[in-house]
C-alpha cells in the first residue's frame, strides 16, 4: 500500500518509543510503547514455557507484572485462559459481579490492584500458542474499535519477537518486511510437512523452518514454498547436525 | 442463469449459518458456488487483517499463481483498490492494464487471466475484505455477474461477523482475527496429511472437506484433531499411500 498503513504507524511508535530510550527495540520497549500509545495503564506478554502453564516475559510496569504473576498464584485469570486455548478477552468493567464469578480469585485482587478494565489477546500461529498480550486500563470502558485494532498490530509484533526468541534468532532491527510472509499459506503447510519429516510438534516444526530462513538469509516463504514443492526435506539428522 | 439455482445457493448458504458452523468451510462452499453460478474461471476471497494486509481465505485453487496473485494485491491489483474504496473494481481486459497495477496486471495476464472483478465485503461503513473474479477471456463478466458476486459477497460478511456474533457484537477486528487464524490452522493440517500421505496440499484439502463433511464434524475442528495427532488420518484416507517415514 502506498499510505502509512495501520502496521507502519505502530511500527513507527515502537521504533520512536526504543530510539528515545537509546535502546533496540525490545519486548520490554515494545510494551511499553504500547502502554504509551494506547488508553490503558500497563501491558505484559506472558508465554507458555515448557510445562509450566505461564511465564511473565515482560511488562511494561509494576501493575501488569504484578498482575500476571497474581493470575498464576491463584491458578485463573485472563491470561490462563488465552494461554491454554481461549480465545480473546475483553472485558471492559472488571468490577462486576459477572467477572466475579467468572474469576472468584483473581477479580477482587486485580480490582484492589487498581485493575478496571482489562484486554487479553492470544499470540497464536493457527494451533501454536505462543503467548498472551495483555492490556489493563485503571478505568472501565472498552477499547473503541481503532486503538483494538491497534492493540492487534502490537500484539502481533509482540508475538513476532516472542517467535525470534524462540527460533534464537536475533532481533530484527529495521522494519521487519518479511513478517508479511509469516502469514502465507505455504508457510503454515511446510511446518505441517516439516513436522512430519521431523516428528516433532507443530512449534517446533515452525520454530526449524524460522531458523533455517534466517540462517540462510531467506525470505521464510521462499524456503516454505521449496518445502511444499518437495525440493527440500528437513533432515532429523541433518537439523541435528546443524544444531539449529 | 437459472434462477432456481441462484435461489438454491442462498437457501443452502443461509442452511449452513447455523451455531457451530465452520467458517473455513463456509467461505469455501461460498467461492465454489461463485465458479458454478457465475461461470468465472478462478475465484478468491480476500480479508484485511488487523494490519490492513489482505489475507486469503478462500480460493477455488490451490494452484499456486493463483495465490500469488492474491497476494500480488497488497502492492496493487482490483482487490487492493476495491478494499481502499469500498468501490466494486473492474477491468475487461487485463494484457491493457499494466499502467494501473504495474505489478499484478502483467501476473494475472501471464497466468492466463484477461477480466478481473473485485467486489468489497463491506459491513456498513468498513470494508473487511474483497471478493476477486477472475476470467480467462477478455470482456466475460455481465453485469447481473456482478450484482450476484456483490450479493455473494455480502452472504460471506454475515458469515464471517455472525461466526462469533454473539459473544462479542462490538469487535469485529476480534473476529476476523479468529476466522484468518482458522485458516492457519487448515493450512497446518494440510500440510501433515500432505506430507504423511504422499499428496499435495489442495488434495489435502479436498479429503478434510469431504472427511469433515461426511463425519457431520467442523473443519476447524478435525484439523487441529490432526494437527494434536488425536486423529490418525491413515485410518479416514486408507486409499491413500503412506509416506514412509524421512531418512
Amino acid at each position: 500500500m502506498t499510505e502509512a498503513t495501520r502496521a507502519d504507524r505502530v511500527w513507527g511508535v515502537v521504533t520512536a518509543h526504543a530510539e528515545a530510550l537509546g535502546v533496540p527495540v525490545s519486548l520490554r520497549s515494545l510494551c511499553q510503547a504500547a502502554a504509551a500509545r494506547l488508553p490503558v495503564s500497563a501491558v505484559a506478554v506472558s508465554i507458555r514455557s515448557g510445562r509450566v502453564v505461564s511465564e511473565v516475559l515482560c511488562a511494561s510496569g509494576s501493575l501488569s507484572r504484578e498482575l500476571e504473576e497474581l493470575q498464576l498464584t491463584v491458578g485463573e485469570g485472563p491470561s490462563l485462559q488465552v494461554l491454554v486455548g481461549g480465545p480473546s478477552v475483553l472485558v471492559g468493567d472488571l468490577d462486576c459481579a459477572e467477572q466475579q464469578a467468572r474469576w472468584p480469585l483473581f477479580v477482587p485482587a486485580a480490582v484492589q490492584a487498581g485493575a478496571r478494565a482489562l484486554f487479553a489477546l492470544p499470540l497464536r500461529v493457527g494451533v501454536i500458542r505462543v503467548g498472551v498480550f495483555i492490556l489493563y486500563a485503571d478505568h472501565p470502558g472498552q477499547l473503541p474499535a481503532e486503538e483494538l485494532a491497534e492493540a492487534w498490530v502490537f500484539a502481533e509484533f509482540a508475538r513476532r519477537l516472542v517467535l525470534d526468541e524462540q527460533a534464537g534468532i536475533g532481533t530484527p532491527e529495521g522494519y521487519p518486511v518479511d513478517w508479511l510472509s509469516d502469514s502465507r499459506p505455504e508457510v503454515h503447510q511446510a511446518t505441517g510437512m516439516i513436522s512430519v519429516q521431523l516428528g516433532v510438534g507443530i512449534a517446533e516444526a515452525f520454530s526449524r523452518l524460522r531458523a533455517r530462513a534466517f540462517t540462510e538469509g531467506r525470505p521464510l516463504s521462499t524456503v516454505a514454498a521449496e518445502v511444499v514443492a518437495r525440493r527440500r526435506r528437513f533432515d532429523p539428522d541433518h537439523t541435528a547436525r546443524e544444531g539449529v | 442463469m437459472a434462477d432456481d439455482r441462484l435461489t438454491r445457493t442462498f437457501v443452502e448458504l443461509a442452511d449452513t449459518l447455523v451455531a457451530g458452523f465452520d467458517v473455513v468451510e463456509f467461505l469455501h462452499m461460498l467461492v465454489d458456488r461463485c465458479m458454478e453460478l457465475l461461470a468465472v474461471s478462478a475465484a478468491g476471497l480476500l480479508l484485511g487483517d488487523s494490519h490492513d494486509q489482505l489475507q486469503v481465505m478462500a480460493s477455488s485453487a490451490e494452484n499456486i499463481h493463483l495465490l500469488e496473485l492474491f497476494q500480488l494485491q497488497n502492492h496493487d491489483g482490483p482487490c487492493l483498490d476495491c478494499y481502499l474504496t469500498g468501490e466494486p473494481i473492474s477491468h475487461p481486459d487485463l494484457s491493457v492494464a499494466a499502467d494501473r497495477w504495474p505489478m499484478f496486471a502483467p501476473a494475472a495476464t501471464e497466468s492466463g487471466f484477461r477480466t478481473v472483478h473485485a467486489v468489497p465485503m463491506r459491513l456498513r461503513s468498513q470494508v473487511i475484505g474483497a471478493l476477486n473474479l477472475f476470467h480467462t477471456e477478455a470482456n466475460a463478466l455481465a453485469p447481473e455477474v456482478t450484482q450476484i458476486g456483490q450479493a455473494l459477497a455480502d452472504v460471506a460478511t454475515i458469515g464471517l461477523i455472525q461466526e462469533r456474533a454473539l459473544h462479542h457484537q462490538h469487535v469485529l477486528v476480534d473476529q476476523l482475527q479468529t476466522a484468518l487464524d482458522s485458516r492457519v490452522i487448515i493450512e497446518q493440517a494440510k500440510g501433515i496429511i500432505a506430507e504423511r500421505h504422499g499428496i499435495d496440499p489442495g488434495a489435502a484439502f479436498t479429503l478434510m472437506r469431504v472427511y469433515a463433511r461426511t463425519h457431520g464434524q467442523r473443519l476447524t475442528e478435525f484439523a487441529a484433531a490432526v494437527i494434536d495427532g488425536s486423529t490418525t488420518t491413515t485410518k479416514f484416507f486408507p486409499s491413500a499411500p503412506a509416506a514412509t517415514p524421512g531418512e
